[in-house]
């Protein structure tokens, strides 16, 4: 049996949405939960839509009516020393 | 345009050629370096598939400071690059047997739940097998934290693409004292870049918005919206320090982002965004393989297959509609894909794969934004919603180009150029 990997960063599978699905979790912020998908590195620019749209037809939804996850800061990897910079200048500007 | 090397890297102890200046995975892959990363839960062999900072597959140590996406780290010479999470080494990764283990996936919720002590013990052994990177080596960490930068300008581009250039450009020409600035965060030129001749057009544009007095920064990514702050800010990623970016008119101009096609296997190395086949040809002078086979169909499909014939390969086609792909074989690098069409089975060779889907609207930071988004599955995913001037849910927030659908490099600079008028328009007075 091979893997159809739905999202790369946290290796969910298809099968392991098909089994959310069956438990129940229909809706994005619940497979998103259940199975980590879209929670790694990428934030879900590569799983997002393809997740919808198979959750849209296992549960009869029309595509329009699909919301996406929500979307939350950071949308790209940053590092704690550049945040820890600008909070340390700011300090030194006062 | 033939690549030249004229520097190396250090990849591991070994030396490899490379072109100063370009993607450490684009140098690792003209080197053919197979394997840049192994996934996290089952190890499996990964390399790039986007080539653009979004996929996160390229995850290497560079420099001593790890978890650094290979695909934008410029090369310079003798710089050191490391595969980073796995044992003994990415070649040869011994906890790969966590995929064969759980063959099809696994529910980490029902695994060894009970007792508690063992599930405690499952947890460390996790922890360790899915940890990403490890710290920076100590010499490597800069004494000096980067001091933060604030910018308050009238417009604030986001994404320079053709759409995003083309706002830019519309916008000092109409009203040449509008401070414009044009944050991206890669090189400039976005999809142009992977399109067979679109980086003459690409310069064009940039020539362009440079001397009509654009304020360019390149390599600066935007990483979030924070509304609370001081009115709203765009926190920028600018070459390591943290700037605040903050404007009257925001266009988000941030494209699309490559989606793979689902068969099993999809992953295996060499199975690539179409798109980043396009980029290793027409940015970096690097013929993808010997026989790629160009997956999927349409304008970008034609003219990627049609750019690697030129270059020399030998390019098999497969539709995906037709002719579905059932399979892929190949482990450490992709040898084939086997297809099924009307019931028959046949196996398809090939070195490497360009997957051609519609790229996915980069609505990400738009949505943070709070502008309102539709799934639109013939442009791809989360279109920002626009009216005829590019203007969103959200008063002097415009998008335009892909981010709105996908259309193409040709429509997203029309789009832009429109956008951009509109926009300047609405600074009358103001």
């Amino acid at each position: 049996m091979a893997k159809t990997i739905v999202c790369r960063c946290e290796d969910v599978t298809l099968a392991d949405l098909q089994h959310a699905v069956k438990l129940g979790y229909t809706h994005i912020e619940e497979a998103k939960r259940y199975t980590g998908l879209g929670t790694g590195p990428c934030q879900g620019k590569e799983c997002l839509v393809a997740t919808c749209l198979f959750l849209a037809r296992a549960s009869g939804i029309a595509p329009a009516d699909v919301e996406p996850f929500t979307s939350r800061p950071p949308v790209a990897p940053a590092s704690l020393g550049m945040l820890a910079g600008a909070a340390r200048s700011d300090e030194t500007d006062q | 345009m033939p690549r030249t090397p004229n520097c190396s890297l250090d990849f591991e102890g070994e030396s490899v050629p490379a072109v100063a200046g370009e993607p450490v995975a684009v140098a690792l892959y003209a080197a053919r370096v197979k394997v840049l990363s192994r996934s996290i839960k089952y190890h499996r062999p990964r390399t790039f598939f986007c080539l653009a900072g979004h996929c996160g597959a390229c995850l290497m140590r560079v420099d001593g400071m790890p978890n650094v996406k290979a695909c934008k780290a410029p090369v310079t010479p003798g710089l050191a690059v490391s595969r980073q999470n796995a044992f003994p080494s990415a070649g040869f990764d011994v906890l790969a047997a966590a995929d064969l283990f759980f063959p099809t996936g696994m529910d980490h919720h029902t695994m060894m739940t009970s007792p508690r002590a063992l599930n405690a013990l499952l947890q460390k052994v996790v922890r360790e097998l899915g940890g990403l990177g490890e710290l920076p080596d100590p010499d490597n960490v800069p004494r000096e934290l980067p001091a933060g930068e604030r910018k308050l300008v009238d417009v604030a581009v986001i994404g320079g693409g053709p759409a995003g250039l083309a706002a830019a450009i519309a916008i000092r020409r109409a009203r040449p004292r509008t401070n414009v600035m044009l944050v991206d965060e890669g090189a400039l030129g976005g999809s142009l870049g992977a399109w067979p001749g679109g980086t003459a057009k690409m310069r064009k544009l940039v020539d362009e918005a440079r001397s009509l007095g654009v304020e360019l920064r390149a390599r600066a990514t935007v990483m979030a919206w924070y509304p609370e702050d001081e009115g709203g800010l765009l926190a920028v990623e600018d070459h390591g320090h943290l700037l605040r970016l903050s404007a009257a008119r925001y266009i988000h101009a941030t494209g699309g982002y490559d989606t793979n096609a689902l068969f099993p296997d999809n992953d295996r190395p060499g199975i690539l965004a179409a798109r980043a086949v396009g980029t290793l040809l027409e940015t970096h002078g690097v013929v993808a393989g010997k026989k790629p086979i160009v997956l999927g169909e349409g304008e970008y499909a034609d003219a990627l297959a049609a750019a690697l014939t030129g270059a020399g390969a030998t390019v098999a086609r497969v539709d995906g509609v037709g002719m579905q792909v059932v399979g892929a074989s190949g482990h450490a690098w992709v040898r084939g894909l086997t297809v099924e069409e009307n019931g028959v089975r046949k196996k398809i060779k090939g070195d490497s794969v360009a997957v051609v889907t519609t790229p996915a609207p980069a609505s990400d930071l738009a949505r943070q934004h709070g502008v309102s988004v539709i799934l639109d599955e013939k442009g791809g995913g989360f279109a920002c919603v626009v009216d005829a001037d590019g203007l969103t849910s959200v008063p002097g927030v415009y998008a335009c180009g892909d981010v709105t659908g996908y259309r193409g490099p040709t429509r997203a600079e029309a789009d832009g150029a429109r956008t951009g008028l509109a926009v300047a328009r609405s600074l009358e007075g103001a």
